[in-house]
């Protein structure tokens, strides 16, 4: 494969290595050279060996081979008519950026002092200038990348480690000061505490207690006639060693008591949540990759986002659904249409009950202009099955009123940290037991939490796209996102996906398109071992390990590998190292929980234990 | 605003590495090749125990002669439905007796093999499964090996198994609904018809479509110039989930 210009222009310091044979005569440009960016998994592989009287590639543009020359052999002084002065160029590259930077209010010489010796400075010309004086593998680089500055986002994004003096405060436009918090809306979450539930003779809440009206069965059947039989009970934080079916979702009880999603109030009932799992008429799991059948209290992760947390009451919808409809978009969504019915006659009654508040959330749609601008983009799946979420139904958590993503083409939609709160996203919660997300995951995402209230950013909004199921769409709604990230003129990214496998794909692809337009981006998965990255770019080199299965594998157990606080901790640290400048050391060849545990006590957080379920495929 | 920074933080997650080129040319014409079909899109036959669908490195042996009726898909990465209406949208048995019958190609050995890679044991079948299932199509004197992945990570234990079979002396192309796994991990030759995954050897019950893929994977097994090239197939089917 040959390089482009602008790859060459990246690694002019790199060693030159023809990508296929050429022959005595040719003038050497950047089409007969491969790209420096895979000769370490080349020579892993042990396709290339370079070797130390090798050219680089500043040295060998322009000059004539005087002998046929091998595919992969270092270009060495004897096969070339001549050798370029490399002073010349390294000096003339670095002029080219000093022009372009123009007049970077900012700017300070690099000190002299540790390694490395980064700056990241944004000029008024709406560039962010990056000069590094000194780092380990790179020496007087310097850079201007386009910030998409616009009107109020003049001020210095960021400043690294020794050079933090850079951020020159006259930057700072006078009509506000950078960073303050500028408040949109505000949602409050009522927390009603609920102590007792039952299946009765009616549906209300009493006294802290829900019942629920055992005939409301027959009402919710007819909602879906793919829906063949539905068994309510309740499960007791004393009672967990209990046989379920496999875990399809675990959704909270939620409704609007004033105003639409993500602002006014929502009562949320605190101490309970609704749990789906069911089976077809032939007894066949309703899952995709992998079950969590199985005894309720090896099977579920208990506190993580999306599962329920140990003292919750949890109110169990089992269904059966027409055999053979369980890997088709329709057979699962029956069986949440039909318990979303019963869970509605339970918000009806919620939105009525005047119980305790436990807790009074206030969470608020805030803009900082000033800090450097960031987007949270969640890969969700949208591939049809239960590969499938709905956005935006009329109640949070809900499934009428809202779009399932596969719909909408999977594009890229953008909710405000508020909308994604108060339950906007219902998962139809695909893949394995551990890696998928549920619905209760959305409304309390740590990332969300994490990157809303960090005051050193400006939380953009938060972009979901779908992962679909044809590469060629992959890519198209990959390209879609990247303008959006263009448009959206932000300084950095976190993206995510749930699962693994294929929609890696476009989650690489997604990085990549951050990356190429110059947007820090840190990217969020399962990987591990069994979720090995089947693709890869250079801008994938800030990751962050979701993994808690000892094996690395995607085990049975729900909700265990996904985007927990100390994931998010680290993610959200990563982000703001790599806006700053400061070097992410790339990740080692193979997976190893050392590295996430290093990270983690860098940041001060507790040790990722990994879970030993067993699971070896 | 200063960004707060943490010195010495470390990437969790590696990117995979380009495996080492194998590359077995062609050397016979195509009338006179023994074609073999595998398949990591979980599909076995109604009698057979289904495979774990969470990862699954063991694999069924499928006679050739046996009705493609009597074959089922036990896969958990991809809607099912297309293969459930027809399992040639994933392992095109009936087309393959049809080429025989016709003379495109010389024959097929009398069994086959198949798995279910979905978070397929990356060293399982690259130490285990892979070299078997080589093994027992070489000594049945199989001359091309063509190869559907199913999900994500099947691309990769395809790309897998069919190395095996490339490094044993038989010539194989993966028919990739992602390419670009495929191509990352290094597949000997692919194919790549616009279709989605579940369905990665064309459409439900459009035998032309089907053939032709087939088809075109067997002349690129032929015309592939070399290691790890991808033909891009004018086929599109899109799958209305």
């Amino acid at each position: 494969m040959s390089i482009t210009k602008e790859t060459l222009e990246q690694h002019l310091k790199d060693p030159a290595i023809f990508c296929c044979r050429r022959q005595k005569g040719l003038v050497i440009s950047a089409a007969d050279l491969e790209d420096p960016s895979l000769f370490d998994d080349m020579e892993e592989a042990g396709l290339l060996k370079l070797s130390d009287d090798g050219l680089k590639i500043e040295q060998v543009i322009g000059s004539t081979l005087v002998c046929d020359v091998e595919a992969l052999t270092p270009i060495t002084k004897d096969m070339v008519d001549k050798v370029n002065e490399v002073t010349e160029i390294a000096s003339k590259e670095a002029d080219k950026g000093e022009e372009g930077s123009a007049p970077a209010e900012g700017k300070t010489d690099a000190p002299a002092g540790p390694i490395p010796q980064v700056k990241a400075v944004q000029g008024g010309n709406g560039m962010i200038h990056i000069e590094i004086g000194k780092a380990e593998k790179l020496e007087h680089l310097s850079m201007d990348i386009p910030v998409f500055s616009g009107p109020g986002a003049a001020a210095p994004v960021c400043t690294g480690g020794e050079t933090a003096g850079a951020a020159d405060s006259s930057a700072v436009p006078d009509e506000e000061k950078a960073g303050e918090k500028k408040v949109i809306r505000t949602l409050i979450k009522k927390h009603i505490r609920i102590t007792d539930a039952e299946i009765g003779t009616e549906t209300s809440i009493k006294d802290g207690k829900i019942t629920i009206d055992k005939n409301i069965i027959e009402k919710a059947l007819k909602e879906d006639p793919l829906c063949k039989k539905i068994e309510l009970d309740v499960i007791k934080p004393d009672n967990r060693h209990i046989y379920t079916e496999t875990i399809m979702d675990i959704c909270p009880i939620a409704t609007k008591v004033e105003g639409e999603l993500g602002s006014g109030v929502t009562k949320v009932a605190d101490g309970v949540v609704f749990m789906l799992t069911g089976v077809d008429e032939d007894g066949v799991q309703i899952h995709e990759f992998g079950s969590s059948e199985g005894y309720l209290d090896e099977k579920m992760y208990f506190g993580h986002p999306g599962c329920a947390d140990e003292n919750d009451i949890i109110i169990r919808c089992n269904v059966v659904i027409e055999k053979k409809t369980g890997m088709t978009r329709p057979g699962p969504f029956a069986a949440h249409k039909c318990q979303d019915y019963i869970i509605q006659a339970v918000r009806d009654e919620l939105k009525k009950y005047d119980g305790e508040v436990v807790r009074e959330e206030v969470c608020e749609d805030v803009r900082r202009p000033g800090n450097p601008r960031v987007v949270l983009v969640k890969e969700i799946m949208g591939q049809g099955a239960m590969h499938d979420n709905v956005i935006c139904p009329t109640e949070p958590c809900g499934i009428l009123g809202g779009q399932k993503n596969v719909d909408c083409g999977n594009v890229p939609i953008i909710l405000t940290p508020n909308q994604v709160r108060d339950g906007s996203i219902h998962a139809l919660t695909c893949i394995g037991p551990a890696t998928k997300e549920m619905t209760r995951h959305y409304i309390r995402e740590p990332l969300v939490e994490g990157l809303a209230a960090d005051s050193e950013m400006d939380l953009v909004g938060v972009v979901f796209v779908g992962s679909p199921q044809v590469n060629d769409e992959k890519m198209w709604v990959s390209e879609r996102l990247g303008s959006l990230l263009e448009s959206l003129d932000i300084d950095g990214c976190i993206i995510t996906t749930e699962g693994f496998g294929n929609n890696h794909i476009d989650f690489i692809q997604h990085i990549g398109q951050a990356g190429k337009r110059g947007i820090p981006v840190v990217g969020v998965s399962f990987c591990a071992y069994q979720g090995q990255l089947v693709v890869g770019n250079k801008y994938a080199d800030a990751m962050i390990e979701e993994n808690m299965d000892k094996g690395g594998f995607e085990n049975n157990v729900a909700g265990c590998s996904c985007v927990t606080k100390e994931v998010a901790a680290r993610a959200i640290q990563m982000l703001k190292n790599k806006m700053a400048g400061v070097e992410i050391k790339p990740a080692p060849k193979k997976w190893d929980n050392e590295v996430v545990n290093n990270n983690n006590r860098l940041l001060g957080l507790p040790d990722t234990e990994l879970l030993d379920s067993g699971t070896m495929h | 605003m200063k960004l707060t920074t943490v010195e010495g933080m470390q990437s969790e997650i590696f990117v995979p590495v380009t495996p080492v080129p194998v590359f077995t040319e062609l050397k016979k014409p195509l009338s006179e090749c023994k074609v073999a079909f595998i398949t990591a899109g979980g599909i076995h036959k109604k009698s057979q125990t289904p495979f774990n669908t969470s990862g699954d490195y063991s694999y069924r042996t499928i006679e050739f002669d046996t009705p493609s009726s009597e074959l089922m898909v036990t896969h958990g990465g991809f809607d099912n439905s297309d293969i459930n209406k027809d399992v040639n949208a994933m392992f095109p048995i009936d087309r393959l007796h049809e080429l025989v019958a016709e003379g495109f190609i010389g024959s097929l050995p009398k069994e086959t093999y198949t798995f279910m890679g979905g978070g397929g044991n990356v060293e399982k079948f690259k130490e285990e499964t892979g070299p078997e299932i080589a093994r027992k199509l070489k000594a049945q004197g199989v001359d091309i090996v063509l190869c559907t992945g199913g999900c994500g990570t099947c691309h990769r234990s395809a790309t897998i198994v069919t190395r095996c079979c490339e490094a044993a002396g038989m010539s194989c192309c993966v028919i990739a609904a992602l390419p670009p796994i495929a191509r990352q991990q290094g597949a000997p030759r692919i194919t790549a018809p616009h279709v989605p995954i579940g369905s990665n050897a064309g459409e439900p019950n459009n035998i032309p479509m089907q053939t032709a893929i087939v088809k075109e994977s067997l002349e690129w097994v032929r015309d592939c110039p070399g290691y790890n090239q991808i033909k891009v197939l004018p086929y599109e089917y899109r799958h209305n989930v």
